[in-house]
């Protein structure tokens, strides 16, 4: 059986189908406060036996300043509702459950929160000895000044916190036999948990190995490492049993580093023919109460990005990462492209209103007809040949003469850095491969028959796709970033002309039959250190029905993906992402109150989009060379960062009011203005 | 609280146990029965990763009590599949129309498509998306998953092999 009939079998191995004997059940106390001082804890595994910090302190932070390192658990304070602050467990998941409940007395003294990330910018530091509550605080760009431009277009925009919501949870399995901790663990990146787990726990890295589960669904959420997984690790140490965590969606929703949160202050200057002179510009990250999410890296990031598919000379964006009292951001597919170019296009958008023309024709104006690197550093390939392409495939303007159309473009900058890693194996006639980053969901198995039959004329057939195992791959990255066909791809192409050379230098000749005789192991490193970026476009319509709802009629991506390695793959990750962009326009989003207490409680709530919610997608290649050896680009990404764009507009088009936050909801239609 | 002893039948196979009141039918399922192909996604009823049927009726196992479930019949994902090689056409079109990428929604989205497709043919396209607008999935954008539907369909009125005496025709939800 392979994976995929595995799966529809209900044979899946998801960590929490693991069951051993003598298994404990961990269950976590966590805080019903945003912000609050611990008076006294009793009861429960706490910070007194699992006294470790989570990670470094972030860029721009005070050095060595503690209060700013997420504890595995709470000491003396806490910073969001959901952090763990002591941990039970017993036979059974019920019994730990109930434990928490009953077993743990904690006293704290309520402070007042900071939960908006703007009001947080001059509220009292969050702690002790900080200055600010900025986390990250850069300038990219030069400063500049334009006297008397014809036109100035100042907004202010937000797309709002969203779950990352996996159907599958969180979760982990760590068992220990005197030398080695051993954990089974839904991720997607078995190294960085290793090396989580050994700069955290102060461990050799011949003590720990990590072993993927299936993949429930990760979307950036388990790329990293999590206290739960260290206090699994240290239990199982402890006992010498094996420790189960599984996260319940509640807890997920409060307690795992959600994605967005970041609001965006745009300025525009242009003249009146359309050309834009200049922007400038303020990213505000909702970081979070502790650094090690994402929010340090994010903003920089994001506006690094702001100049987009476009020529602009002039740009100055301040990039600040804030603490809130909230979970600390994380990535959520996207990470940061899909804010980056919701303001810029809905700058745009917003100057063809201004001058009265159509929003294409504005961007062709601004496009780039020469490779450019924009000075936030920002390398875009000649972006207007590519434009042009995309409006005619896309038949832009027939959509437009019909109405409610949307269209937006990207470049999209996968995470190529440092490369990625690949091994095979030849034994006994099969062909296993391992890579650097773990699929969770990506279907690699796909693209590695598809590189492998290709480069080693081998059937499909033998080559069995393995799941992460840092006792069988020495190194690796992750998959995320859209890198996994790129940077993974390119790996196992290397991997596998080593292997055919080696056959070749051994027998005179290479030949499939040689390979498959043999026993054989290559394992490459590729190395990569630049960016690889590429463009992509999307173009949505609407329907707005008498009660008001806004139903999405067509998707279209227009994207460059260089070589398709394999067609089901391209279309699988292409529609998935889709949803995703629509699910972040439309309906999801993570709201709180004025204490920071979660108003969302459910995954519905948090607006996951169902199957009557979405039409179908279409998807149109643009033609182009990649020069990597696994001939591919970036795509996984892709629609998260187009559909919102397109879809904004369209809406806009379709109501007359402004668009300036994700999710559009009834609420915020209600509450938006009309620009026309 | 006293232990209740019940007795389920799952894909055919009586299971008795001694259980807590307040045991969910999933975990039931995964743990006394050991059938792990029914999964928990969330907490609120929300996910139908859990989605089995109970005497013919497609039902999310994670808002039913074992209790409840006393006497009555299981079918979940490993009861579709007939021996080791034989998935059932709603099973085989999922792979073949990659109606998954995960596969964690799959078993309540696959539960949730034949139940349909035992009471109901000719389906639109949106009756499709309406059926199963109680089963979230994360990774598809579900385009894959209705066309896996459409083409279990066709197979199934091919194959006089697959209509089920076991599953009563219902009209209507
Ligand atoms: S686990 Fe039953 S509906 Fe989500
Ligand atoms: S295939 Fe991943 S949730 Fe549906």
């Amino acid at each position: 059986m392979d994976l995929t009939e595995k799966l529809v079998s209900g044979k899946g191995n998801f960590v929490d189908d693991i069951n051993m004997p003598g298994m404990l059940h961990l269950s976590f106390v966590r805080s019903p406060y945003a912000r609050a001082k611990i008076l006294r804890i009793k009861g429960g595994i706490t910070w007194k036996d699992v006294d470790l910090k989570m990670a470094s302190v972030g860029e721009g932070a005070t050095k060595g300043f503690e209060y700013l390192e997420h504890p595995v658990l709470a000491k003396d304070y806490v910073g969001y509702v959901g952090q763990p602050v002591a941990a039970v467990y017993a036979d059974s998941p019920y019994e730990a459950e109930d434990l928490a409940e009953t077993s743990v007395e904690v006293d704290y003294e309520p402070l007042k929160a900071i939960v908006d990330p703007e009001m947080s910018l001059t509220a009292e530091p969050m702690y002790p000895g900080l200055k600010s509550n900025l986390l990250a605080d850069k300038y990219l760009g030069a400063d500049f000044e334009i006297k008397d431009a014809p036109v100035i277009i100042e907004d202010r925009f937000v797309n709002h916190r969203i779950a990352t919501d996996p159907i599958e949870p969180r979760g982990i399995v760590a068992a220990y036999d005197g030398n080695r901790l051993t954990v089974w663990v839904s991720t997607q990146s078995v190294h960085s948990l290793k090396e989580g787990f050994c700069e955290i726990m102060h461990l050799e890295p011949e003590s720990v190995r990590v072993i993927q589960t299936d993949t429930g669904g990760a979307f950036g959420l388990k790329g990293g490492i999590y206290p739960e997984y260290i206090v699994a690790a240290y239990l199982a140490m402890r006992e010498k049993r094996p420790v189960k965590w599984i996260e319940t969606r509640r807890e997920h929703l409060l307690a795992s580093r959600p994605g967005r949160g970041v609001v965006g202050k745009m300025k525009l200057y242009a003249d009146r023919t359309g050309k834009i002179l200049g922007i400038k510009g303020d990213v505000i990250v909702d970081s979070g109460a502790f650094a090690g999410g994402s929010g340090e890296f994010s903003a920089r990031f994001i506006a690094m990005q702001l100049t987009g598919p476009y020529e602009i000379k002039n740009a100055y964006i301040h990039a600040m990462s804030v603490l809130t009292n909230k979970v600390p951001q994380g990535p959520y597919r996207g990470a940061g492209r899909p804010e980056a170019a919701f303001f810029i296009e809905r700058m745009v958008d917003r100057l063809a209103d201004e001058l009265e023309m159509d929003p294409v024709e504005i961007r062709l104006k601004n496009a780039t007809t020469a490779p450019y690197v924009s000075p936030t550093g920002l390398t875009v390939e000649a972006s207007k040949p590519f434009l042009e392409s995309a409006v005619k495939a896309m038949g832009y303007h027939d959509h437009v003469r019909k109405g409610n159309t949307g269209f937006g473009w990207f470049v999209l900058v996968p995470a190529t850095m440092p490369g990625e890693t690949a091994r095979i194996l030849v034994d006994g006639g099969t062909v296993k491969v391992w890579l650097g980053g773990n699929a969770h969901g990506q279907r690699h198995d796909l693209f590695v028959r598809s590189i492998l039959s290709d480069e080693l004329g081998i059937d499909p057939s033998v080559v069995e796709w393995q799941k992460g195992d840092t006792d069988q791959l020495e190194d690796g990255v992750g998959a995320w970033g859209s890198r996994s066909a790129m940077m993974g791809g390119s790996a196992l192409v290397e991997a596998a002309r080593k292997l055919r050379k080696e056959v070749e230098n051994k027998y005179g000749k290479y030949s499939p039959q040689k390979l498959l005789e043999g026993k054989w192991d290559s394992y490459e490193f590729f190395h990569y250190d630049k960016p690889y970026n590429n463009l992509g476009a999307n173009l949505i319509t609407v329907h707005q029905d008498d009660l008001g709802v806004i139903h999405v009629r067509e998707c279209i991506s227009y994207y460059d993906l260089g070589k398709v390695l394999n067609m089901d793959n391209v279309i699988g990750q292409n529609a998935g992402g889709c949803a995703e962009g629509i699910g972040q326009t439309l309906y999801e989003g993570l709201m709180f109150d004025e204490n920071g207490q979660m108003m969302t409680s459910s995954i519905a709530d948090a607006g996951v989009v169902t199957a009557d919610l979405v039409p179908r997608y279409k998807l149109l290649l643009h033609k182009s060379e990649s020069s990597l050896p696994s001939r591919a680009k970036g795509l996984g990404e892709a629609p998260t960062i187009g559909t919102p764009v397109a879809l904004a507009r369209a809406i806009e088009v379709a109501t007359g009011l402004r668009i300036r936050e994700t999710p559009i909801n009834p609420e915020y239609l209600l509450s938006a203005k009309k620009f026309h | 609280m006293s232990n209740l002893k019940v007795s389920i039948t799952v894909n055919g196979e009586r299971k008795e146990a001694e259980i807590e009141p307040r045991m969910l039918l999933v975990h039931f399922i995964r743990e006394v029965a050991g059938l792990t192909g029914t999964h928990v996604g969330c907490d609120t009823t929300n996910c139908g990763a859990c989605t089995v049927l109970l005497d013919g009726r497609a039902v999310k196992s994670c808002t039913v009590l074992a209790a409840q479930a006393n006497g009555k019949k299981v079918t979940t994902i490993e009861g579709l599949s007939k021996g080791e090689n034989k998935l059932h056409p709603v099973q085989k079109a999922f792979v073949d129309k990659h109606g998954l990428q995960c596969g964690f929604c799959t078993s309540g989205m696959i539960m949730t498509s034949f139940w349909l497709l035992n009471k109901k043919r000719k389906l639109s396209e949106e009756e499709i998306r309406e059926a199963i607008s109680g089963n979230l999935c994360r990774c598809t954008g579900y385009e894959s998953i209705v066309d896996s539907i459409q083409e279990a369909e066709r197979r199934m009125d091919e194959s006089e092999e697959y209509i089920e005496e076991e599953i009563p025709a219902r009209r209507g939800r």
